[in-house]
């Protein structure tokens, strides 16, 4: 093993001297993740890992930096136009796709149009189901025209499921482009096998610099000690996620550090706001003050987690924090809002949410609490495809059988329309969309309306303030906790991250 | 003998054909809709049904049904709902390292299990058969998640040795092939000493020793070829087992083999493979069985005549 790496280190040093480049050592980044990739197309795949596979090799007109704002990538900046029908984006000029193709508008277009098509659909078709055609002015000029008007455009085209993938190949491959992306990313994709991706450094990546690293490698090794102790024997940098009950474990070695990272992801219970006795407002706030949500945090989650100040996570733009540091414990305030509706000794209900260690843990915890205040709390997980029958795919409203549903949402495409419009628009009951709730206000439809009808900082702001305000004090949720993910690595390694959406990046990833 | 071979595969063939009906019954009377956990967590109505259409799974039951049979004949299970590559791709890339991992840990389970079964047997009472033991019960009672991880602390972690997973190199194989193997060898030895002490009460063991037959060769060729019976279908059993993957062994060295394909599979309710899966795991069972009982008939000729 010495002897490898010293012929690696000098394999590196002949190819610095040579390049004349930087006089580093260079190596492959291995990454230890929990799944095994879905696919390399993103704009089929419907999990963040593979996602975060493809930004190896792929990239998109924006992308995200580690903070979750829009950072510029093939496009170098673009215009709309104030009611947000209409974007203009400049690219970046002498990009070339790994096979060798100029990227220009019209692969912009080709790649806009392949993510919609109606006659060869895609998971990800919603991200671009308002685009009403996508012109090419000039080899760098492209235009998307939408049909309504949608604020949250450039968000929607910075997601994994947009990212550009060369035409030419697109053309030669057919529907195996899921097995073989060719983009324009730091990376060349190299082999995907069972539990191994691997991509070779991109010489001609666009970026000045980079990358620093001679490729990536991704490892999929579903049991957590296993991946930690990868960490550990230093067969691999990064490993993504760690579980918060092992971060101590990567803390104690003085090689390997945990990266905090605040997410995207907020935890909640949904009430159902159609049936009693959740249908009584005061019921809601007197959960919302039953629940300690720092003891919340440190029970189910190792502390890992802030008490959420608002009903979008504090990351996305135009989050506001309604009340800062959450909502208040009170459970005496709780009882008392209780009797106040009726209910002086409590009542009894149930609470669906996925069935896993995590989240039957959060439900136990939910459990005691409600105790506390005489609500008499049944815990019933649901195994994936009950879940979608008993939630997901319940036609009417009246029929839902769903009273409250521990439950967590991640807005991939970064802006607050995404994690409103799914979860509180009085038109996006199950199945159309994710409104457990079944909650329903005129002000907020109309705000949630308003917000994405502009691309206009200023309006989508205030219209976003007003929103959050309302739904906060409606409370149709218990409002929990945001989420902090944890990464654990090499301290030796820098410039790798995980996105608070959990998207993997490791363009500019370097080692000491 | 030949006649014996060919009675005993005519019997198979009903047995493939109700284990065929079970595997597409089964998959399709679970609850849950298999479009939506496809689309994933955050796809609208619209992208469930496009799904739904472009997997085929809006036709009538019966329709989905024909077209299985026909297909499994031609071993073509259509694509994984998961990666869209063929399933058949897909089981082929993890059954060498779950058959490689199985053969390896058989082998030195058969031998060590089977050394200390006799040793045990032999010197019954005395210390090499309660060390013998002490090790077969440790052998069965260590749970092989808590073992992987204490040898993957110790070797990979600690030491530097061995890699922690994984199936790039030859020393990967140290690992796995020993947790898979030591329940196997706990229960070989156990199988192997009960059965020899059963023989040794035998007339004609006792008729070999009294007309003077040395003790090497009572054992090894009187008692051994007798006792051998149970011990072969136990082998045959486990090895069947093994070659369905294991799921724990496979996750903790992150060996990309069957079980944890399909345990994946499961999660994702990816149909079509697992129904391949099912039928491999049949399929093996049968096959493995089919050679116990040739075995058997080769051990001990009179059962070729029953």
């Amino acid at each position: 093993m010495r002897h490898m790496s010293r012929v690696l280190a000098t394999t590196a040093l002949v190819a610095a001297v040579t390049l004349g480049g930087p006089f580093a050592e260079a190596k492959t980044l291995v990454v230890g993740v929990a799944d095994n990739l879905t696919t390399l197309d993103p704009a089929n795949a419907n999990d963040t890992l593979s996602g975060g596979a493809a930004r190896v090799v792929l990239q998109g007109l924006y992308g995200f930096d580690s903070n979750m704002q829009l950072e510029p990538l093939l496009a170098t900046s673009y215009e709309a136009n104030a009611d947000a029908t209409e974007f203009t984006f400049h690219l970046r000029k002498g990009v070339k796709f790994h096979d060798g193709t100029d990227f220009n508008a019209e692969a912009v277009k080709i790649n806009i149009d392949r993510v919609r098509d109606p006659k060869v659909p895609t998971k990800r078709q919603s991200l671009v189901s308002m685009v009403d055609h996508v012109e090419v002015i000039d080899p760098l000029t492209v235009k998307v025209v939408l049909k309504e008007p949608f604020g949250a455009m450039v968000n929607n085209l910075a997601h994994a499921g947009l990212f550009m993938i060369s035409p030419a190949a697109i053309a030669k491959y057919g529907k195996d482009i899921d097995r073989n992306p060719v983009g324009t990313g730091p990376f060349i994709f190299k082999k995907w096998s069972g539990d191994l991706f691997e991509a070779v450094k991109n010489p001609n990546y666009w970026r000045e610099g980079y990358p620093k690293v001679d490729g990536v490698t991704f490892k999929s090794v579903p049991e957590n000690g296993s991946r930690i102790a990868m960490l550990q024997a230093g067969e691999a940098s990064f490993v993504y996620p760690l579980p918060s009950e092992l971060a101590p474990v990567v803390t104690a070695n003085k090689n390997l550090e945990v990266v905090k990272v605040p997410s995207i992801i907020i935890r909640y219970v949904a009430m159902n706001t159609m049936k009693k006795p959740f249908d009584d407002v005061r019921v809601r706030e007197a959960l919302n003050y039953a629940v300690d949500k720092n003891a919340f945090c440190k029970v189910v989650y190792g502390g890992y987690c802030k008490p959420a100040e608002g009903p979008v996570p504090d990351l996305l733009k135009y989050s506001t924090a309604v009340q800062k540091g959450g909502w208040p414990y009170d459970p005496k305030k709780a009882k008392a809002l209780l009797a106040e509706a009726g209910y002086p000794n409590g009542f009894e209900t149930e609470m669906f949410s996925k069935n896993n260690s995590t989240y039957i843990r959060a439900m136990q915890f939910l459990q005691q609490q409600f105790a506390q205040v005489g609500v008499k709390l049944t815990v019933t997980p649901l195994e994936a495809g009950v879940e979608a029958q008993r939630i997901w795919s319940v036609a009417e409203p009246k029929d839902a059988t769903v009273q409250t549903q521990y439950g967590g949402w991640s807005a991939s495409t970064g802006d607050i329309d995404w994690a409103l419009r799914p979860l509180f628009y009085g038109k996006g009951f199950p199945p159309k969309l994710f409104n457990v709730a079944y909650y329903k206000s005129e002000k907020t439809d109309t705000g949630i309306e308003a917000g994405i009808a502009t691309a206009d900082d200023a309006k989508r702001t205030s219209e976003y303030a007003a929103v959050q305000k309302q739904i906060w004090s409606d409370a149709p949720w218990i409002f929990l906790t945001d989420d902090q993910i944890l990464v654990g690595q090499a301290k030796g390694l820098s410039g790798a991250f995980a996105a608070p959406d959990g998207g993997l990046n490791f363009e500019k990833a370097a080692f000491k | 003998m030949l006649n014996y071979l060919i009675r005993r595969i005519v019997g198979i063939v009903p047995v493939i054909l109700v284990i065929a009906l079970f595997v597409f019954m089964f998959v399709h009377l679970l609850p849950g809709d298999p479009a939506r956990l496809v689309a994933g967590p955050e796809a609208t109505l619209a992208d469930v049904e496009n799904v739904r259409r472009s997997l085929g799974l809006d036709r009538p039951i019966y329709e989905q049904f024909g077209l299985f049979l026909w297909h499994a004949l031609n071993w073509d299970f259509g694509n994984s709902l998961k990666t869209r590559i063929p399933v058949t791709e897909e089981i082929n890339l993890r059954l060498m390292p779950t058959v490689l991992l199985t053969i390896c840990a058989m082998a030195w389970a058969t031998v060590f299990g089977l050394l200390i079964g006799v040793a045990s047997a032999v010197n019954r009472g005395r210390w090499p058969d309660y060390v013998g033991m002490v090790i077969a019960v440790s052998g069965i009672s260590f749970p092989a998640f808590w073992l992987g991880l204490l040898l993957i602390d110790v070797f990979s972690v600690r030491l530097g040795w061995l890699p922690t997973g994984g199936f790039e190199s030859a020393k990967g194989l140290i690992m796995p092939s020993f947790t898979l193997g030591l329940g196997v060898a706990a229960v070989m030895a156990r199988f192997t000493r009960s059965s020899f002490i059963e023989i040794f009460r035998e007339d004609y063991i006792r008729t070999a020793h009294a007309k003077g037959v040395p003790e090497r060769r009572v054992i090894w060729k009187h008692t051994l070829r007798n006792a051998l019976i149970p011990v072969i279908t136990m082998v045959g059993l486990q090895f069947g087992f093994l070659l369905g993957g294991s799921i724990v062994v496979e996750t903790v060295f992150s060996w990309p083999g069957l079980g944890r394909l399909l345990v994946d599979s499961v999660a994702y309710r990816d149909y079509p493979v697992i129904q391949a899966e099912i039928l491999l795991f049949s399929l093996e069972f049968i096959l493995i069985n089919l050679t116990v009982d040739v075995l058997y008939a080769i051990a001990n000729p009179e059962i070729r005549f029953k």
